[in-house]
Order: C-alpha cells, then sequence, then structure tokens
C-alpha cells in the first residue's frame, strides 16, 4: 500500500474530480483488473504488448485497465441508464508500458453517453478538459482539434470504388499507411491479381446476380471447402468488387490531388470551414451534416468562452485510435511531450461493446501526472476553483 | 578453475540430431561423459566449454537473460521470444538445418485474397459486416503483430495456439493462421494456402550469442577456437580442391578461371612448373576441369576438403565487434 502514497492523487486530481461530480457527472470506480478481450478488440493488436495480461483459472485472458473509457462504458451499459443520457466521471490508476515514464500513472475523465445534442456535448468536453489544465495552473495551453467525421464524409462522397473507401478511412489514423494509399490510386495497381484479370474484366459489367452465381458454382466445381468465418457469398462478393475496381472510369490523378488538398487544410476552424466549403463547391460534393456539425461546435465552443482564433484545427488530426468517430481533441503545453488532456467522439464503441442500438458517447481523460509535473506548486484550490 | 563457457544445444528430436551432426564435421564430438541421459555434456578434447541439453524454447530464454554464452536454436523463436533481439543476441552463422519459413495461411476458398493488401482489405470489410474483428491463431504473436503492422492491417485479433494451428480455421477458432511450414503440404491438407506475400520469416538452426552473458577473456578465447572449427568447416563444405600441373598455367589463365568459377588460389599463383592448387565452389569443379584441360592440362585432380584454416576468423571476428558494442 506503501507505492500508493508515490501515486496516489494529490488534493487539486480531488478537487477536479469533485467539481467533475458538481457538474452533474457521477463518479465510477471500475474494477482495476478487467476483461482483456474488450481492449484487445476495440484498440487493436498493437496495444496487447503494452498492456499487463494475466489469466484467471479457466483461461479468460484478463488485464491491468489500460484506460478508463472502456470500464467507464461497459459499467454504463451494465447499468440501468444504459440507453439513457448519462455522464460519469473517474479518478484512478491505469497500467501501460511507456517509454521512460512509470507504467501505472493517473487519469481522471469524463465519459458522456447518449447526448442527442452532439455539438454542444463536445465542446463542453472541451471545457471540461480546459478545467483540469486551469486546476494545475497551466495557464493557456494549446489546443488542438481534428474531426474524424469530416474525413469519413468527404470520402464517402468521392467517386472511388468501395474497396478504396474502406482502405482510406481505415488508414487515416496510420500516416504512412495513408500515403502510400494515395501512391496506389495514382498508380491504379490493380489490387487485384494478374491471374484473374482476365476473368475479372470479362465479369465487369455482367449482371452481377449471374456473376455471383458463378463464383459460387466454381468453388464448389472445385471442390473447395468452405472454412473460416467467411461465407461463400461474402468471397463471391468481393471477388466481383475488384472487377468493379480494375474499371477504367477512375480519373486517379484528379481524386488523389482533391484528397491532398483535403488533408492540408489546417488553421483555426472558422477559416478552415471556409476552405472547406470552397473545396466542397470546387469538387461539387456535399460535405454539409458533418461540417454543419462542426461549424455549430465552434458556435459552442466560442460560446463557452473559449478563444476559437487560437485553437489549432487540422483536417488530418487523427489520435490514433481506430474507435474515433468525430470531434477529437488535445490539450498540450511546451513544457510536456505528452498530452495533458486528450479525448473525442466514439459513437461506435457501445455497439462493438454489446449495446443493442448506436449510443452517442464522447469523453476525454486528462494525465494527472502529466499535469503534477508542470504545473505550479500545489494551491489549495479546492471550492475555489471558478 | 574459471567459469566454463555454456553452450546450449537442443536435447531431443531431429534438431539434436542435425546438432550433433554439424558439430561432429566441424571435428567437435559432444559427448556426456556421465551418461546418455545427462542434461550436461562436454566436447572431447576442447576444454573449457560445458554443454547444457535443454529444449529450443528453453535455450531461446536463457540466450536473451545470458545464462549461456551460446546456443543453438531457430530463428523463429529468437525472433519471436526475445522483444528487440538484436539489442540481446547475436546471430553468429545459420547452420544450414532446421530449415522453415514462418507464414501467413488463408482458407484456400478465399480466391479474392492473394496477398496482404488483399487480407487487409478483407479484415476491414470482414468487422464492418460483422462486428467483430477476423481470429488469427498462431504461437507467433510477436512476429504476426509486427508483419501485419508493417502491412497497415489492424483489423484482427489473435488467438494463440499451442499445437495443431493449421486446425483452427477447419474447427471455427480462427479465421486464418501465422504458422511455421516447411514444405506447405499440411496447410493445403487443411484446405488452407500461403499468401503471396506472406512469408514473415525465412528461419533456420543458428548458432546464437547472448550479449548478457558474462564473456571473459577466457570464455572469449574458448569461443574463438570453438568459431574456427565451425569456420573451418562452413570453409570447406563452400569449396572442393582441386589440383593440376601444366606449363601453359599462368597468371592470366588464373584470372579467367577466378571470373568464370570464382575460384580461389588460397597458396598463391602457378609456380614457375604450372602447379596450382585452387578452392572452386562444388558445382563448378567438373566445368573448371574441362577449362584446365582445354589450355592444356594433362590432369586435374578434385578433392573434398575437411577444413580450410585461414589467417582470419570471420565468425569470431564477428561475435568480437558485436559484443564490444555493449557500452
Amino acid at each position: 500500500m506503501s507505492s500508493n502514497a508515490e501515486v496516489g492523487p494529490d488534493s487539486r486530481a480531488q478537487a477536479l474530480v469533485t467539481s467533475y461530480m458538481r457538474a452533474g457527472y457521477l463518479r465510477l470506480e471500475p474494477p482495476v483488473l478487467q476483461p482483456a478481450e474488450p481492449f484487445l478488440d476495440l484498440s487493436g493488436e498493437d496495444i496487447r504488448r503494452r498492456m499487463f495480461l494475466t489469466a484467471d483459472p479457466d483461461g479468460r485472458e484478463l488485464c491491468l485497465r489500460p484506460d478508463l473509457t472502456i470500464p467507464v462504458s461497459r459499467d454504463y451499459l451494465a447499468s440501468p441508464a444504459a440507453g439513457k443520457p448519462a455522464g460519469f466521471c473517474y479518478l484512478g490508476a491505469v497500467f501501460r508500458h511507456r517509454d521512460n515514464a512509470p507504467a501505472e500513472f493517473l487519469q481522471a475523465g469524463i465519459e458522456s453517453f447518449g447526448r442527442p445534442d452532439k455539438a454542444a456535448a463536445d465542446a463542453e468536453m472541451l471545457a471540461l478538459g480546459l478545467e483540469a489544465t486551469t486546476q494545475y495552473g497551466v495557464g493557456a495551453p494549446q489546443i488542438r482539434i481534428g474531426d474524424v467525421g469530416l474525413f469519413a464524409a468527404f470520402i464517402a462522397a468521392l467517386d472511388l470504388a468501395p474497396v478504396w473507401k474502406r482502405r482510406l478511412i481505415k488508414d487515416f489514423n496510420r500516416k504512412s499507411s495513408l500515403r502510400h494509399d494515395l501512391d496506389q490510386l495514382t498508380l491504379a495497381a490493380s489490387n487485384g491479381s494478374k491471374e484473374y484479370q482476365g476473368v475479372l474484366a470479362a465479369l465487369n459489367g455482367s449482371d452481377p446476380k449471374a456473376a455471383h452465381h458463378l463464383v459460387t458454382d466454381l468453388l464448389s466445381i472445385a471442390g473447395i471447402a468452405t472454412v473460416g468465418g467467411r461465407s461463400v457469398a461474402e468471397i463471391a462478393d468481393r471477388f466481383l468488387e475488384q472487377s468493379a475496381l480494375n474499371a477504367p472510369t477512375r480519373l486517379p490523378r484528379d481524386t488523389r490531388a482533391l484528397i491532398e488538398r483535403f488533408l492540408s487544410i489546417a488553421g483555426d476552424p472558422d477559416d478552415a470551414a471556409g476552405e472547406l466549403h470552397a473545396l466542397a463547391a470546387d469538387a461539387k460534393i456535399s460535405l454539409a451534416p458533418a461540417l454543419d456539425l462542426f461549424e455549430t461546435r465552434t458556435g459552442f465552443l466560442a460560446a463557452r468562452g473559449v478563444d476559437v482564433r487560437a485553437i489549432k484545427f487540422a483536417t488530418d488530426f487523427g489520435r490514433g485510435f481506430d474507435y474515433y468517430t468525430g470531434f477529437v481533441f488535445e490539450l498540450h503545453d511546451g513544457r510536456s511531450q505528452r498530452a495533458l488532456v486528450a479525448g473525442g467522439r466514439y459513437d461506435g464503441l457501445l455497439t462493438r461493446l454489446g449495446a443493442a442500438e448506436a449510443i452517442a458517447a464522447v469523453g476525454f481523460a486528462a494525465s494527472i501526472d502529466e499535469l503534477a509535473a508542470i504545473g505550479g506548486g500545489e494551491a489549495d484550490m479546492s471550492g475555489g476553483a471558478p | 578453475m574459471s567459469a566454463p563457457l555454456l553452450l546450449a544445444v537442443p536435447s531431443k528430436g531431429r534438431l539434436q540430431q542435425n546438432a550433433e551432426g554439424f558439430f561432429a564435421r566441424a571435428g567437435l564430438a559432444l559427448v556426456k561423459p556421465r551418461g546418455a541421459r545427462d542434461y550436461r555434456g562436454a566436447i572431447a578434447g576442447l576444454d573449457g566449454i560445458e554443454i547444457a541439453y535443454l529444449s529450443a524454447a528453453e535455450i531461446t530464454a536463457q540466450l536473451a537473460q545470458g545464462a549461456a554464452h551460446l546456443g543453438v536454436t531457430g530463428e523463429d523463436l529468437v525472433r519471436e521470444m526475445i522483444p528487440q533481439s538484436n539489442q540481446r543476441v547475436v546471430l553468429v552463422t545459420g547452420l544450414g538445418f532446421g530449415f522453415a519459413n514462418v507464414v501467413v495461411a488463408v482458407p484456400q476458398a478465399w480466391i479474392d485474397v492473394r496477398n496482404m493488401a488483399d487480407l487487409d482489405d478483407v479484415a476491414t470489410a470482414f468487422r464492418l459486416k460483422h462486428e467483430r474483428k477476423m481470429r488469427l491463431a498462431t504461437k507467433y504473436a510477436n512476429l504476426t503483430r509486427d508483419f501485419f503492422a508493417a502491412h497497415g492491417v489492424v483489423d484482427y485479433r489473435i488467438v494463440e495456439s499451442s499445437g495443431a494451428t493449421e486446425g483452427a480455421p477447419a474447427a471455427g477458432t480462427a479465421e486464418m493462421i501465422v504458422d511455421i511450414t516447411t514444405t506447405g503440404a499440411t496447410l493445403a491438407a487443411n484446405g488452407l494456402k500461403v499468401i503471396e506475400d506472406g512469408v514473415i520469416l525465412r528461419s533456420q538452426a543458428n548458432l546464437v550469442a547472448a550479449r548478457a552473458a558474462a564473456w571473459t577473456g577466457e570464455q572469449r578465447d574458448t569461443a574463438r577456437l570453438l568459431l574456427d572449427r565451425i569456420a573451418a568447416q562452413k570453409r570447406a563444405a563452400a569449396f572442393s580442391e582441386v589440383r593440376t600441373r601444366f606449363a601453359g598455367m599462368n597468371e592470366k589463365l588464373l584470372g579467367i578461371a577466378r571470373e568464370k568459377f570464382g575460384v580461389a588460389s588460397p597458396f598463391g599463383g602457378p609456380t614457375s612448373s604450372g602447379m596450382l592448387t585452387l578452392h572452386c565452389p562444388p558445382e563448378n569443379v567438373h566445368a573448371l576441369a574441362n577449362f584446365l584441360r582445354e589450355n592444356g592440362a594433362e590432369a586435374v585432380s578434385v578433392a573434398a576438403l575437411d577444413y580450410v584454416y585461414a589467417r582470419d576468423n570471420p565468425l569470431y571476428a564477428k561475435l568480437a565487434t558485436e559484443l564490444d558494442k555493449r557500452a
């Protein structure tokens, strides 16, 4: 227990979480020991090497919680409030192997579920995140924001094969992969194999139903039993999709230029919105719901007293996690390598954790040890925070 | 007596037979002075070495910790079991046995999947359609993760498998696998195929050195003797000896022979009477013999070599350079 003295929350962290509770967020304290499955499934295999894994006597994989978003989401889904609007806050240790930093560290944060007023909820999260830096006396942190939803809307509006859309969306968080994708797109190098090129070309433009039967029959003639979780129909569909991929109707060079123009848009949110409108008009595409949400959110941020001109927005800003679906943000200070506060919207996460219907979700986590390291000396701000 | 050099050797199966055969060819007879069931041994006629008989996985773990100086184990185990393996161990030399590839294999029925780019796309499509990720059965979790990350594949889950991995897709516990294969026959028998660019590692048994071991001056000297014999045997295996003598043999002909047949002349150029000893790659000896006779040789003899010792000791030089790197 003596180790708790070293990583235990200081009075400022306690005051912070108290202020979140006063703002209407119910404090949760999920178990430290969690099933590993949801983390691996949602954050990807790459997180495995940073997690502390163990197993119970039945062989189920357990882990020390590497973050609190998933534990809080699971507790919410297991509670009577599941599916209804509800907000939670937390303060506790998380466990992750990190280079040159302790693997056990404290996070305080908020998760807000089920709010239909997304723009307002997004803006509130950023404002509550700023409270954490204020609590630690870190004045005017740099605010970086992005919006995964804008990229998704933009890609959806482009004249591209489904294969390409899936890939570009997936690679948004991996910049080197994304650059590679764009190179591939211009080369128009077909993803399909050369061996099948003739067959695919012949199939292209033919009746999809007949082509589908052909592929299904070919598999059974060859006596290939289907094993694994993909059905013959899925295989046939994607095989035929490849024929569409080779169709010579694309203008890859123009599309690439458009994607690069989109990804280069950065600056303060109002200027960026202007550039996005111009891009949409030039390309004759609509970014409507996503861009509307973006502009409404900026309005809410201004209403909450955030200096919108000082916000650094970038279309290519992602947080490296695939579960974000919209607004993402980080608060930085030049004295710290890592983000002081980070969060975003993850509307798809709860269905993947078992919710029957989609539940809107947005939240953030503040790194208590980063804040304490650069913040001013411990001052008693409890109760006095504005 | 000071601490001996500890050499870890596989304790069972084909790997043990191959390792013993390899050392025997290098003139290093592994002996068990206290009987065949003993797990400690020595090398006849070479003092200062102790042999530890262990499983290949144990050998790899011991090398990672520096509990053994040298060991025989598969590169696949080194890369899988030791994080940042290049900083922990030195692969001194491949031993020419235990060849196997670590590969990505998917059901043959996936006619739309030929390469990793296809797999990437299918994995993402699968996740979007089924609201869960494709499962991959393997005992090579680390190799898989690095390889998939390099190809940008993220929508998959690893299912640890300790045996009969190739049966996992048919059993319904995984959609695809990463496993070791030599001929691919077992994979084919289970309705699986290897992806075109899905070879993660071409592995073979290696002589591996532990950076974290003590490496006293005496232990280094012992390693130098050991590696000298192995290098001499390796060099001998790479060449046949070709001897001839004829008046027309001169530097100019030797130059042509070097160029065309890759020969070396370890004892210098032809003598004044045209006497010459050449080392020639075995696959070229017949062509070389023809060439020499066309140019006037009456007789050419070809013999296998047991050992070729040279002034340099490339294997030890490599080991010493690497060991000195650790500050």
